[in-house]
Parts: structure tokens; C-alpha cells; sequence
């Protein structure tokens, strides 16, 4: 579809253009060196160019926290809290978290549909920006480039004087009406590079997976990771959740409450009766990087990890899941060229 | 309720925050007094009561006359909440132990030593059966409150024993290390809605140890973010080390 351009100039003049008309979700600076999707009041807050924001746009579809239902004991009734749409233009994703809502959409649609997800998607609408890959960034090697404008309505493309934009659905059209924009006539930036990759086709990496079971490297990473589930907490493909119910101190009401879990928790694989399916942290390490590569992926055909390195970044013993997945190849590697 | 629980509340070796903690239930303490009848609480009231069915205790165990009484409570108790950091884990009063016991007897007090015999501090869980805990220093009100309601409903309490980490998280905190500083919320258990880090305050692992700590990574941590080893170990230590006695060669 059609691309013009947006000078930085009249950036502030498109945020409040979306906002007279949209909610308007963006990134937004968080304590010191960080940043996080915030609703816009402030277009002047709003952060375009940025690394990575804590958490992903999962938590407006899928909350840290919610109430599945609210219970009275006295009258023996229960309610489900009224789920809306976020109906809103979620500006500044990038083209690795736009892939992780199109995953977590699969995960919610697939079998029976979870409603309170799908209903909160509806309405929303991405417009993408281009970045500059950090060194945790390896999206590349999952095959998402920083200029990926999958699952964007618009996409705002990095170039010097300003954004190069294309246009992508008839709700991205819709978006800048009434925003004139000159058509872009310049040439196109030149593409970044990622300093971080994964060495191999990811159609091969499931049969090194299944081939590494037992590889060292999970004792070993076992030995610094503390199991604390920053990496699963900080994903945005993670979608696993616990569900607890909370009673009211007079005994006689309650709610239901829903919020994100982990996999490298050990209370996670506890089930009643006290079994606890990975009882080692190796064990819970290996799941986790074969439900991003391997579970997920030989069911779909895609990797259920983006590249976008938080769960690296984030990690406080220092845990690489491009490294470890390399290690795991340089030796299935290794060992084929010994058989060979 | 024809027969509403009896709870007794008692302190050993503390400072009673915990207790005061329970006074501060401001919206919530007529809802809970009308579910209980509070029979014994020095901190609040006269009266003494010979049996509890439920008896909350604040503060470490530290001479040998607490042994007594602790034995004693727990004799008349049906069930026995360890309330704190220091009922819990020893507290911060487990440094002490660190030190030769007469060492810390003559530094605290002086010529009069004699007349203050004085032990290693010890959680309650060291001398007799503890039922469940509330963590925190002071106690965290939320735990104290969910353990309450199930206790009174006679349903199952599930004790936190996930990270810190978590619920900062779930709260989308900036991750203190980012700003230099030195947390132990990986190693901490959670259950506190990491409300130090929601302020931009680093844990300082008030709610004692999750179940199975990895330490020595948690140590590496620590050092690979500019402690040295011995300042990254006392840093457990400030609530953990009556736990952690023995752990470090």
C-alpha cells in the first residue's frame, strides 16, 4: 500500500492526531534505564526509539493479574467480571512482539478459545517501528528482521530526518485520516544488523533438541540459574498462568484471581498430592528452551521464541538462551561429523 | 458461630512489629474479631486463657526460659502460627549467632551479664511443631490475613514459595540491578507483592529463603555485581543466618 513520510518534527502532531480520535498505548521511559508500554496522556513521553520494553503488549490481552469470578458463599452465586475490548492503537511495537501476539493468539484460539483473550484483542491496532538490535536482540535468527511489518496496521520505518511510513490494512488507512503526509520519496535507510545469533535453520533445531536431552549443558546452567522465573515472567510468547481462589476475611465472598506462572518455578510442576513433575532446576531449564524450540514448534512450524532477548537481558545470574542453544548445536555438530 | 476459635496471641525475642502489625488491621480487625475470640494478647489486653485453638507467635527464641514458655504454648495450642521474620527463621537476632555466645553476653550486658543467661537465637520451628508461618519482617499483612480466613474456614493455606522476582514481574518493575543496585529477591521468598522494589528499593530478603535456594549462585550473583564474596554471604545473612549456619565452608 501507499508509503509517505512522517518528520520528526510532526511526530508530536500524529500521537495527538491518533489520541483525539484512540486510547493510545506507547512506550513511555520506567525508572532508570528502562521502559515500558503506558497509556498516553503526554505525547511528549512517549519513547519511539528504544531497545526493548519489559514487558511485552501481552499484558493488555492477557493481564499479570485478573479475576476470573467474584463468589457469595451467602447466596451460593457467582459472577464473571465483565471483560471489554481494549479497542485501542498500540503505537511503537516492534516487529518481534507483533509476532508474539500472533503466537499467544494461536495458543488462545487453538482447542477451546479462552474468551476473556480474545475478547480483549479486539480493537486493537499495531503500529510498528523498525529498531536497532542491541546485544540481546537475535530475532534475525527466528526470522523476524527489525523492519518485519507483520501483524502492523502501520509501520514507521527509522530514517534520519524522520519515519518512513506504510500504510498495511484498511484499519492503518483509517488510522491517519486527516493526517495528511507527504508521499515518501527518499531512499530507504540502510538495514541493521544483529549482533546476537542462533547458528542454525530452525528446522533442524528440533531434532538437535530432541538429540540433546541429556546434554551437560542443563546441569551446568543449573549451577548459576536461581530459579527465581524472571526469564518466563518477562516473556512474551509465555502464557502459562495459575488460578487461585481469595476469600474475604468474613469467610463468606471471594474472587478467583488468574496471574502469570512459570515453568522454572518448581511450585509450577507441583500438582496435588505433592508430585512435582521437574523436581531439578535443570530439568525445568531444559522444558523451557524446548517449549520455545521444539513442543511448540513441531506442532506449528514456528519457533515460539522472537529473538527479542529479554529473558537474556533480564537475567540476573547471567543465563544466554542464544548460548545455550548454540552450544547445543556446535555439539550436535561435532558428534555428526564423529559419526560421519 | 456458636463456638468461635480461641486465639491467643504471644511474643518472645522481637519487637512486637509484628503484633502491631495485627493492631493496624484497621479495615478488617472488626471482620476478624468477630470470626475469633481472642483470649490472650499481652500486647493488647488482661486477660489469660488456659487452651488456644489457634496461638500466634512473634519473636525468636533466645534464653532458656523462652524454651519453657514456647514448650508450654505449644502444649495448650491446636495449631501454631509462627508469626515473623524472627519466629519464622530466627530473624535478624541469629546474627548474634555468628559470634562466640559469651562474646555478645558481655558486649550487651556488660558487668550485669551474670544475671542474663542467653542462647543462640533460635526460630520456633528449632524447639517445637510450627503449623504455619506469616513471613516478613514485619509480617506481611496479606499472608497474615489469607492464612487467617483459611485457618477459621478450616481450607488448605499454600504457603508462597516462589521468588520475589515474581510478583516484581507481574508489577513491571525496573529491575533494581539495573540501577547497581544488589537485591536478593531471586532468592527471597515471595508473597510480599515485592512491595521494596515497587518503591525502587532493593529486597533485603525480609521474607527468609524460598525452599531450595540455589546460594552459591545466588553468591556469584551477588560478586558478579560488584560485592565481594564475604560482603555478598552477610548480605544473606541478615535474615537468614540462623538458616544458613554451616552452608558456607
Amino acid at each position: 500500500m501507499a508509503q509517505s513520510f512522517l518528520e520528526q518534527a510532526r511526530v508530536l502532531d500524529f500521537i495527538v492526531h491518533l489520541q483525539t480520535r484512540h486510547t493510545v498505548y506507547a512506550p513511555h521511559r520506567r525508572g532508570q534505564r528502562s521502559f515500558a508500554f503506558e497509556k498516553t496522556s503526554d505525547p511528549a513521553a512517549v519513547e519511539l526509539d528504544y531497545p526493548r520494553v519489559l514487558g511485552s503488549v501481552k499484558k493488555y490481552f492477557l493481564p499479570p493479574r485478573e479475576t476470573l469470578m467474584d463468589f457469595d458463599l451467602k447466596t451460593d452465586t457467582a459472577t464473571a467480571p465483565q471483560v471489554e475490548p481494549v479497542n485501542a492503537v498500540f503505537l511503537g511495537v516492534h516487529s518481534y512482539d507483533l509476532a508474539a501476539v500472533k503466537r499467544l493468539d494461536h495458543n488462545f484460539l487453538t482447542g477451546k478459545p479462552e474468551r476473556n483473550y480474545l475478547v480483549r484483542r479486539q480493537g486493537a491496532r499495531f503500529i510498528g517501528v523498525s529498531y536497532v538490535p542491541d546485544k540481546f536482540h537475535f530475532a534475525g535468527s527466528v526470522g523476524i528482521d527489525p523492519y518485519d511489518m507483520t501483524g502492523s496496521d502501520v509501520f514507521l520505518t527509522r530514517h534520519p530526518d524522520g519515519w518512513i511510513v506504510d500504510v498495511l490494512t484498511g484499519e492503518g488507512a483509517a488510522l491517519l485520516q486527516g493526517f495528511a503526509l507527504p508521499p515518501h520519496a527518499l531512499p530507504k535507510p540502510k538495514r541493521e544488523h544483529f549482533t546476537q545469533h542462533i547458528y542454525v535453520p530452525q528446522d533442524s533445531l528440533g531434532r538437535i533438541l530432541e538429540a540433546s536431552y541429556d546434554h551437560p549443558v542443563w546441569n551446568e546452567t543449573a549451577r548459576s540459574c536461581l530459579s527465581c522465573g524472571t526469564c518466563n515472567l518477562v516473556c512474551p510468547t509465555c502464557y502459562c498462568f495459575n488460578v487461585e481462589d481469595q476469600v474475604a476475611v468474613t469467610g463468606d465472598s471471594g474472587s478467583r484471581e488468574r496471574s502469570w506462572d512459570g515453568c522454572m518455578l518448581r511450585g509450577f510442576t507441583e500438582v496435588a498430592g505433592g508430585e512435582v513433575f521437574r523436581e531439578k532446576s535443570a530439568a525445568r531449564q531444559r522444558h523451557r528452551i524446548y517449549r520455545k524450540f521444539k513442543y511448540l514448534s513441531d506442532a506449528t512450524g514456528q519457533p515460539w521464541c522472537v529473538g527479542c532477548g529479554r529473558c537474556t537481558a533480564a537475567c540476573t545470574a547471567g543465563i544466554s538462551i542464544v548460548d545455550i542453544v548454540n552450544r547445543l548445536i556446535r555439539d550436535a555438530e561435532r558428534e555428526e561429523k564423529i559419526t560421519a | 458461630m456458636a463456638n468461635k476459635p480461641r486465639v491467643a496471641i504471644f511474643d518472645f525475642t522481637g519487637c512486637e512489629g509484628c503484633e502491631l502489625s495485627q493492631l493496624n488491621f484497621e479495615d478488617q480487625l472488626l471482620d476478624i474479631l468477630a470470626q475469633v475470640d481472642i483470649v490472650e494478647w499481652r500486647e493488647a489486653m488482661d486477660d489469660r486463657a488456659d487452651e488456644y485453638d489457634i496461638a500466634f507467635v512473634e519473636g525468636a527464641l533466645s534464653t532458656p526460659d523462652c524454651i519453657k514458655r514456647i514448650h508450654d504454648i505449644r502444649r495448650r495450642s491446636k495449631v501454631l502460627v509462627a508469626l515473623g521474620s524472627c519466629a519464622v527463621d530466627g530473624g535478624v537476632n541469629a546474627i548474634k549467632n555468628l559470634h562466640p555466645i559469651e562474646e555478645v553476653r558481655a558486649e550487651v550486658y556488660g558487668k550485669d551479664q551474670y544475671l542474663f543467661p542467653t542462647l543462640p537465637a533460635l526460630p520456633l520451628s528449632a524447639v517445637v511443631k510450627v503449623d504455619h508461618n506469616v513471613r516478613g519482617c514485619p509480617m506481611t499483612q496479606g499472608e497474615f490475613l489469607r492464612l487467617f480466613t483459611a485457618l477459621v474456614m478450616g481450607k488448605q493455606f499454600a504457603e508462597p514459595d516462589q521468588s520475589v522476582c515474581v510478583e516484581c514481574k507481574l508489577n513491571e518493575n525496573e529491575c533494581v540491578f539495573e540501577r547497581g543496585m544488589i537485591c536478593l529477591g531471586p532468592v527471597t521468598r515471595g508473597g510480599c507483592n515485592s512491595q521494596c522494589t515497587n518503591f525502587g528499593q532493593y529486597c533485603i530478603g525480609c521474607r527468609g529463603l524460598v525452599s531450595e535456594p540455589n546460594l552459591a549462585g545466588m553468591a556469584e550473583t551477588l560478586a558478579s555485581h560488584g560485592l565481594a564474596m564475604d560482603e555478598a554471604w552477610k548480605r544473606l545473612q541478615l535474615y537468614n543466618a540462623y538458616r544458613l549456619q554451616g552452608v558456607r565452608a
